[in-house]
């Protein structure tokens, strides 16, 4: 009886197949459990999935492209500089003499230095970093969008500006990983009640399933009682999906705890 | 392009040339939807398991081998996701079993259609294993030898597992129809 089904599924070896026919021939008991497995095989052919939304299509390109952007190495002035310096092997030598030198007189230099200088230095060096943050961000393309969120996170004190920036782009930005990785980043600064309190208050702007859910997830790594109020709210929206409902019920519970 | 086989374009991708990803995608995402669908009865989930299973598939492109075929490799990421999915709702119930209509006194009046609605109650009230191995075999069309390897089973236990869930299937089913 155990061959029935690897018969019907055509995963006997030659010779067991042989042999299970000649019993099939000879066996009408075989024959009608065979018969009988063989239609309700059949039968779970009629039980249909819906058809697949098309747009994961374009949603997967989308990702594979701002994946494949930020994935890709940046070939710039160094790297075009390092191939014409790589057909030139028998200057390496005194190429590293001189960085040596080089090296030994700046930190003899630096050394020497005040260092409230340096200090000054990396506060310039955060400044700028903060201002391309807040061009970039504007920016039309999601890569370079992605790439200014990232930015912040090199960033040893970002300011209120960036943070305002951030809060803006976690509420509005069209695109989903975009917003993912806003809201990463702005939970690495989650020590700042300003970035708290928009966080928060970002709760009941989230119309994406995926955002909501990676939302009651921060707020509940952060432990944060001020959000089952909008996380309450958010349950009551009509169009919510109910796999985040589950999550949202489960997460306001644990918070309560 | 498109004659070339799923391992060779995987191992394009492997060796950096990504857009070649967005074949594979095409090629595979509705059976994989369908497979993620049966196991969870939930659209919407299933199709963002199916980004995900792919962005895992970028994501672990230097785990991709070669030597076996990339169809096991693709079912095993999806158990993976799949698992993702069930421990993120710790409160998950059978599937299909909340889908609406799904009451003995709501069954369609039409012999076949009742046959039909009867069958896909009898299935989802398997346990989860029972139900994959069936899923996997009828809707996927796998053989047992790929079913073997996603598993991580011998063939034989394949074998075994699949007569098993077919006894209680049938079971389920009959009770049903009583």
């Amino acid at each position: 009886m155990e061959k029935i089904i690897d018969y019907i599924n055509g995963e006997l070896p030659e010779h067991e197949k042989r042999a299970f026919e000649e019993r099939l021939a000879l066996d009408p008991e075989l024959r009608a459990a065979c018969e009988e497995e063989k239609a309700l095989w059949n039968l779970m052919a009629e039980i249909k999935a819906p058809a697949v939304n098309e747009h994961i299509k374009s949603r997967f390109l989308d990702t594979l492209q701002v994946y494949k952007e930020a994935a890709a190495p940046r070939p710039g002035f160094l790297s075009r500089l390092k191939e014409i310096w790589n057909f030139q092997p028998q200057l390496k030598l005194s190429y590293a003499l001189v960085l040596l030198c080089v090296g030994l007189g700046t930190g003899l230099y630096l050394n020497r230095k005040n260092h409230g200088e340096i200090a000054r230095m990396s506060a310039e060096v955060s400044e700028m970093k903060q201002m391309m943050v807040l061009s970039l961000i504007e920016n039309p393309s999601a890569t370079e969008r992605i790439r200014a969120v990232s930015m912040t996170q090199e960033i040893r004190n970002v300011d209120d500006t960036v943070i305002e920036a951030l809060l803006s782009t976690l509420n509005r930005d069209p695109n989903d990983n975009v917003r993912l990785m806003t809201l990463e980043a702005l939970t690495e600064l989650a020590d700042n009640p300003k970035v708290r309190e928009g966080l928060v208050q970002s709760i009941v702007l989230q119309t994406s399933p995926i955002m909501q859910s990676a939302m009651a997830d921060v707020m509940l790594k952060l432990q944060e009682k001020r959000s089952v109020k909008p996380l309450q709210k958010m349950l009551n929206r009509d169009d919510l999906n109910s796999t985040v409902k589950d999550k949202v019920e489960q997460t306001i519970q644990e918070i309560l705890i | 392009m498109n004659s070339l086989t799923d391992n060779a374009l995987m191992l394009k991708v492997k060796a950096g040339d990504l857009d070649r990803m967005g074949l594979l995608f095409e090629r595979h995402y509705k059976p994989l939807f369908g497979f993620l669908y049966r196991m969870t009865a939930d659209r919407e989930s299933s199709e963002d398991m199916v980004q995900n299973v792919f962005l895992r598939m970028l994501k672990y492109r230097h785990t991709f081998k070669g030597n076996g075929e990339f169809r096991t490799w693709m079912y095993h990421l999806a158990r993976n996701v799949l698992n993702d999915h069930h421990k993120g709702n710790k409160r998950h119930a059978a599937p299909l079993a909340q889908e609406p209509g799904d009451v003995a006194d709501e069954a369609p009046e039409n012999t076949m259609e009742e046959q039909v609605h009867l069958l896909n109650r009898a299935l989802n009230k398997l346990s989860d294993e029972n139900r994959e191995i069936l899923v996997l075999s009828r809707y996927q069309e796998l053989a047992y030898r790929e079913i073997a390897q996603i598993l991580d089973i011998s063939e034989a236990n394949v074998r075994v597992r699949i007569h098993r869930a077919m006894v209680q299937l049938k079971s389920a089913y009959l009770k049903l129809a009583d």
